[in-house]
Parts: structure tokens; sequence; C-alpha cells
């Protein structure tokens, strides 16, 4: 009889360790990003990553390139490999629909980091930077510097990312009562450095008379300036940008940007990453979309400020 | 015989049934006018100004008591009076009071309450969320569309500017004295009371 109580307890302890280990460990987050070619979203991957652990799940960052298709591989690989939700950003918001759509399908829960998706229902929740009240504060102070009055030029983003018109609507929706600011130029640079300094060459040889530059990102805004700089302008055009991120902390603290728009990149990966928890353990009301704030940050309160967010 | 053409009738009807319910054609110019039907901001900024903003501004708090609030007890006049859409720092309060106009220029007009707090009116930059999320009666979730979220702002902002600015600017002068009702933000991380500008809903010279 003694013989039978102890095999019996051999049989049943590994199954009540199993009970402690369905709670956090077996569930997973993939953190599909829309690319990691600049340094805002590996910041905004990262965190949710570090976030992730600091709750006791596994994570894994999936770079989409800025390629719906890659990103389409990435959530077919993300759901069979049983990744239990996904925390996203967004490539395209509506190419990126139909990926949304497949998780739900599929029962894994996604929730949007930054970038929203054109579907009130695909995802559980969206999480995203209020983008067009950060450059309505900018519109204002772009006004107010260049005394309402001059040619501009504006460097937009992604063209199919809601962010890129967000900023610029904002932007426009205060510049645009004032005659004696003329855009000369409007082009696309994708949100990067790089093609942000190319558009700004070309854009210079054919308007060399323009007083400010206002850019839908900071890593633009920055290939913005090394361009006015190599053409020798850069102390006569003013350069403003979008993001909070450390080079354009320095580049207002220099003199070289004139403002930015701080996005909180940390509260949107926490808070997506909180979200997935709180799904894990039975959370199903949660807000389809919630904003988090942007502040305009210029060389008035560049003490209050660090990169990607507010000192402590 | 009969048995055969009376189940060839009834494939022919099930399939013409099933052809003539699986295919719609609409007019390119219907299916366009719907799809255009979306959200007008503008019809709906001037419901929310005259039905659910000026009787916000009437109830509002008297701008002195609430500034003293806010000086004494900042978390529980935050939480008390202010309002956002926003995870964040920058909170929106309504209020209303009486002043004496002490200077003009350009954007603002400067006010000495009778509580002898010095703030601005603006009469210029008629811009941002200050209208739309004061009162607390919007939320994000209402739209579908961030954009429409936005929309909303604008077009109450152009209302202000349109009409509520104009008869004021154009009368108002150093040593009136005035009553208003309006909204401001404030910053909850890094208070400044010393800046209040209040975007206007209400402007009227006694």
């Amino acid at each position: 009889m003694r013989y039978i109580k102890i095999l019996l307890l051999l049989v049943l302890l590994p199954f009540a360790g199993c009970k402690s280990r369905t709670d956090n460990h077996q569930k997973k987050m993939a953190i599909v990003v829309s690319t990691l070619n600049n340094p805002w979203f590996v910041f905004l991957a990262q965190t949710a990553a570090a976030q992730a652990k600091s709750l006791g799940y596994e994570s894994k960052i999936f770079d989409s390139q800025n390629n719906t298709a890659v990103e389409a591989d990435h959530f077919e690989n993300a759901i069979a490999s049983g990744y239990s939700a996904i925390l996203f950003n967004p490539t395209d918001a509506n190419g990126s629909v139909a990926n949304v759509l497949k998780a739900k399908k599929a029962g894994v829960p996604v929730f949007c980091m930054d970038r929203e998706v054109n579907s009130p229902d695909a995802a559980t929740s969206q999480i995203l930077s209020d983008s067009y009240s950060g450059c309505v504060d900018l519109g204002k102070y772009f006004v107010k510097s260049t005394h309402a009055k001059g040619n501009y030029v504006e460097i937009l983003g992604i063209v199919a990312d809601n962010n890129t018109w967000a900023r610029s609507k904002g932007f426009h929706s205060v510049v645009d009562y004032y005659p004696g600011l003329k855009m000369v130029a409007q082009q696309s640079a994708d949100f990067d450095r790089n093609k942000g300094m190319e558009v700004m060459e070309s854009i210079l040889q054919a308007h060399p008379d323009i007083i400010a530059v206002f850019c839908g990102n900071d890593a633009m805004a920055m290939g913005a300036y090394q361009a006015l700089a190599a053409a020798g302008k850069a102390d006569k055009v003013k350069v403003f940008g979008f993001d909070g991120a450390g080079d354009a902390i320095q580049g207002i603290k220099d003199g070289k940007i004139m403002a930015t728009a701080m996005q909180f990149p940390k509260v949107m990966a926490q808070t997506a990453a909180n979200y997935a928890d709180a799904y894990f353990k039975g959370k199903r009301d949660f807000p389809k979309k919630i904003q988090v704030g942007v502040e305009m940050v210029t060389a008035d309160n560049i003490n209050d400020y660090i990169a990607y967010g507010k000192k402590n | 015989m009969g048995k055969k053409i009376i189940k060839y009738t009834l494939t022919i009807i099930v399939v013409a049934f099933l052809a003539y319910n699986s295919v719609y054609f609409k007019k390119l110019s219907d299916v366009k006018a719907a799809a255009s039907k979306t959200f007008d901001p503008a019809a709906y900024a001037r419901t929310y100004l005259d039905k659910k903003l000026l009787p916000a501004a009437n109830n509002a708090p008297d701008i002195d008591q609430l500034i003293n609030e806010v000086k004494s007890n900042p978390g529980k006049a935050f939480k008390a009076y202010a309002h956002t859409l926003n995870i964040g720092n920058t909170r929106f309060f309504m209020a209303k009071g009486e002043g004496t106009i002490t200077n003009i220029d350009e954007s603002d007009i400067y006010i000495t309450t009778t509580g002898k707090q010095n703030i601005k009116i603006a009469t210029e930059y008629i811009f941002g969320n200050a209208l739309r999320d004061a009162p607390g009666i919007i939320t994000v979730n209402d739209f579908t569309n961030s954009m429409d979220l936005n929309n909303v702002s604008a077009e109450v902002n152009k209302l202000v500017r349109g009409e509520i600015l104009p008869p004021f600017k154009s009368k108002a002068k150093k040593g009136d004295n005035i009553s208003f009702a309006g909204a401001f933000e404030l910053n909850q991380e890094h208070l400044n009371l010393n800046n209040i500008e209040i975007i206007p809903v209400n402007l009227i010279i006694k």
C-alpha cells in the first residue's frame, strides 16, 4: 500500500509542476516592426522586448524592412511558431490590415504601436502617438519663428503611412492660414536620413531661396541639415523635425535644429506589452485606440528632455 | 420524360436564383457617393459648439478659484477639472471669469481678472485640441479614424476664428471690462501658471 502511495505521488508530481508553467512561461510575444534601419524603431522594439521580459514572457523581434510582403511572412511564422500575441508596428496602414486579420483569425491578438492600420476592428488595440497635435504645435512655432513670411519646403515620410499625413495635415492646419508662407516643394524621403539629404540637395538646386524646411521625422531633418550645411546654407534655413531622436535633441542644443516633437516610444511599447499580458490573463475590453501625447521640444525647454523621452 | 422536365426546370430555377442573387450591379457614381458620404467634421463641430461646448463653458469653474485650487493642490485639481483624450502630461481645463483688458498685441489680449490673476486670451493662434478635449465629452473611440477626431478640433477652432473672435476683436480696447469663457492647457509635470492662454468660446464686452 505504501509503495502504491509513493508511486501515485511520483505520477502526480509532474502534473502539479505543469500547472504553474502554464501561467506566463509558455506564452510568447512576437514584436514585428516596420524597420530596424531607424534607431527610433530599434528603441521601440527593444523597449517592448524588455517589457515583455520583465512581465515574464519570451519575445522575438521581427524586422519587416518596410515591406508588407516580408511583414506577411513574419505574421505567418509568428502564428505557426505559436506566438500568443503580436506587438506590431505596421508598415502600411492599408497593406498591413490583411496581416492583422490573419492573426485575428488564428486567435492571436495584435497590439499596434505608434502606427495604425485602417480598420477599426482588426487589431485588439492601437496605441498611437498624437502626431497631428504635435505638428499643430510645431506649425505654430514654425509661423512664429519665420515671422509668417518666406518660401519653405516640406519633406514627407512614407506616403502609405497614416502618420506621414497626420503630421503633414497637423502642420498645414496652422501654416496654411498664413499666405506669406509659400511651400515651394513637397517631396517624400521615406523617413530615411540618406534620402532626406538627397531630396534636400535636389530641392536646393531649384529653390536656393528657402527659409525653412519641415520634415516628417528627425532622421530626414538630420539628412536635410547635412545637405544644407554642405551647401553653406545651414544658418539661413530653419530645420524642423519630429520624433525626439537623440541626434535631433543634440541638434537643438547645438542650434542646428529649431524644434522637434517628442514622441514617447517607451510609453507605447510598454503599454502594448502590458495589454498583451492583460489579454493573457483574461481581459478583453481594451480601448480600440489610445493616443499618447506628443510634446514640442525647442531651445527653450531642451533641458527637460533626453532622447525618446523626458528627463526623470 | 415528365420527371426529367420537372428536374431540369427545377435545376434551371435553382441555378438562375443563385446566379441572380450572387451578382449585384451598382452604379459607380452611387458607390463613389456612398464612399464619400463619411464623417462631416464641420457639421459635427457646429452641433458640438452649440449644444455641448457653450453649455459646458457656462457651467465651467471660475478662473480665479480654479487657479487657486491648482496652486494649493495640483493633483486634486487636475483630477477634478482636467480632461484629455491622450496618455500624457498635457491636460485641458474649461474656465470662465471676468476681468479688465490691460494690453492687446497681435496674438493675445491680456487680462487681469477680478481675482488679480494675469492671463491671456488667444486671438491669433486658435489651434489645438483645448476646446475639443477640455469638457471631457468626446472620446477617442467615438471615431473610427484619427483624422476625423483631428478635424473636429480644426473645425471648432475655425468657428471660433470666424464667428466668436471678429466682433470682439473689432471693439475690444485697453481698459474694457469683459467676461469670458474658454479652455486652456497645463502640463501637469511642468506646471506653469504664469502663462495661461485661454482659447475663447464666449467673449462679452461689458
